[in-house]
């Protein structure tokens, strides 16, 4: 487990049938079978979101659903996400142990 | 108390934001260019920087500039219009929290606490070891897979069929006469009949009715979901925002702001409505008293219902039978009309209109007020 200098932001989209606008929020932590999210947007237990967020110079889609999600201290949004696509959960993975591998290294 | 810089170049926002940050306790200092603000860091040390971006200022530009002279200096970017490609990209430069507009003093104590305790992501691939297991495991696993795949494909085969089959009606005739409103709250398709003074749950794809709700002291005639909740308008124009219970249990009342009421929709961030009296579409922040901060004229000629899709509000003219389709950014102006030939014999007045993700659905009554009242799935193409 690694600690990034800097939180990785993500663009926050939702399906057509929510009707929401975009929104964004910030990756707490990211693992190959989900992600940790602080977003300003309200988001609720069981929703479909799409991230799209840049890591180790690639540009990544995933689509999530939210297993839990709570305000925190500050009225942030603080949601727990599974990755629903195995295509790019397989990139992700792939990413993450290469940045990882970058950061062992140096 | 700690010391934030503001950056902004109209002294309008730097007022604004300048009575938020001190109402939080802190000093603020504003600054309108960004060699004042540079100085300002010099002298004062700030906790952190707020820019506004918009209004002549790139804030792009501005925290690039700021983060190389304090790279450790949390900058919260305030936007003037609501733009997530444009956070995320402010944020990709170093912002430590981007805030949306209307800047409230709860999203910016938010974002400022926030940044003041600026970390970064944690990176774990999380990888679990496979288990080792008996040969009978794996056999019992095959014959379950395989009883599972037969049942999955038989009940697959029995859905495509129901579907096949309802797919084949584009219109079907509902059991209430007098439809109000229509609304779709993700799986299912919402109808509200004055006259019963009901809700009536029914499957997209078939129409099959699963839930009604009766209420007895109010007549509905609009209806919006939004994540967590519904809301309803009487006849009387009093908002309710309500839980999406059994019950749909009230959570709030708002007396008379949304009178006439032809419909009503949720962009993620505003609540819109739709006066068919008046002709005008009203733009309401969600919060204590559904403030009213903005009303646009309605250039169409009877209106009957009121729709976000996500990207564009639509609203259903009645009496030209055409859905109008509208920027949030200027609603008063018509982008694209859609006709609906479905209305064109006349026997049928629509009256709400709703949107699945991939059609639109209105929901129409019969000119003589007996006949049952029409739910019509409109073409894709359509849009």
């Amino acid at each position: 487990m690694t600690r990034a200098p800097f939180f990785v932001p993500a663009l926050l989209r939702f399906p057509a049938s929510a009707a929401r606008q975009d929104g964004w929020g910030r990756l707490i932590q990211i693992t190959a079978g989900g992600v940790e999210l602080s977003t300003a947007v309200h988001l609720e237990k069981d929703a479909d979101v799409e991230l799209q967020f840049e890591l180790g110079g690639e540009r990544l889609s995933l689509s999530g659903r939210v297993l839990h999600a709570e305000r925190d201290d500050d009225g942030h949004c603080l949601a727990e996400l599974r990755w629903t696509g195995m295509l790019e959960r397989r990139r992700l993975a792939r990413v993450l142990v290469d940045v990882l591998a970058r950061a062992a290294r140096t | 108390m700690a010391a934030i810089g503001l950056l902004a170049a109209e002294i309008g926002d730097r007022e604004a934001l300048g009575l938020i940050l001190d109402e939080m306790g802190h000093h603020t200092h504003g600054a309108g260019r960004l060699d004042e603000a540079l100085e300002f860091a010099r002298e004062r040390k700030p906790r952190a920087f707020v820019l506004v971006d918009g209004g002549g200022a790139d804030a792009e530009s501005l925290t690039r500039e700021l983060l190389r002279a304090f790279p450790l200096l949390p900058v919260v970017v305030a936007l003037k219009v609501r733009d997530a490609n444009r956070a995320v990209a402010l944020m990709r430069v170093g912002a430590a929290e981007v805030v949306a507009p209307p800047w409230t003093p709860e999203d910016l104590k938010a974002s400022v606490s926030k940044g003041l305790r600026y970390q970064g992501t944690i990176l774990s691939p999380e990888r679990v070891a496979p288990l080792r297991r008996s040969p009978l495991w794996y056999t019992l696993a095959v014959g379950l897979f395989l009883a599972a795949g037969l049942g999955v494909a038989s009940l697959k085969r029995a859905e495509q069929n129901r579907v096949a089959a309802a797919a084949r009606a584009d219109r079907w005739e509902l059991p209430v006469r007098h439809p109000a409103g229509l609304a779709f709250d993700g799986k299912s398709m919402w109808v509200v009949d004055w006259f019963t003074q009901s809700f009536y749950a029914m499957s997209t794809a078939d129409t099959m009715i699963s839930v009604v709700r009766h209420l007895t002291a109010e007549t509905p005639v609009s209806l919006a979901f939004t994540g967590e909740s519904m809301w309803t308008v009487s006849a009387d124009g009093t908002v309710m925002r309500r839980m999406r219970d059994y019950k749909m249990t009230p959570l709030s009342s708002y007396p008379k702001a949304a009178p006439n009421s032809a419909g009503l929709a949720f962009d993620g961030l505003y609540l819109w409505t739709l006066d068919a009296k008046a002709k005008i579409i009203r733009k309401h922040l969600v919060d204590r008293e559904l403030t009213e901060i903005a009303a646009y004229r309605w250039p169409g000629v009877k209106a009957a219902g009121l729709l976000f899709d996500g990207k564009l509000l639509w609203t259903l003219d009645a009496a030209d039978r055409r859905l109008l389709g509208h920027r949030l950014e200027r609603p008063d102006e018509i982008v694209v009309a859609v006709p609906l030939p479905e209305y064109s014999s006349g026997e049928f007045v629509a009256t709400g209109v709703a949107w699945d993700g991939t059609r639109f659905w209105t929901v129409g009554e019969a000119k003589d007020g007996k006949s049952p009242a029409r739910l019509v799935r409109h073409k894709e193409e359509s849009r």
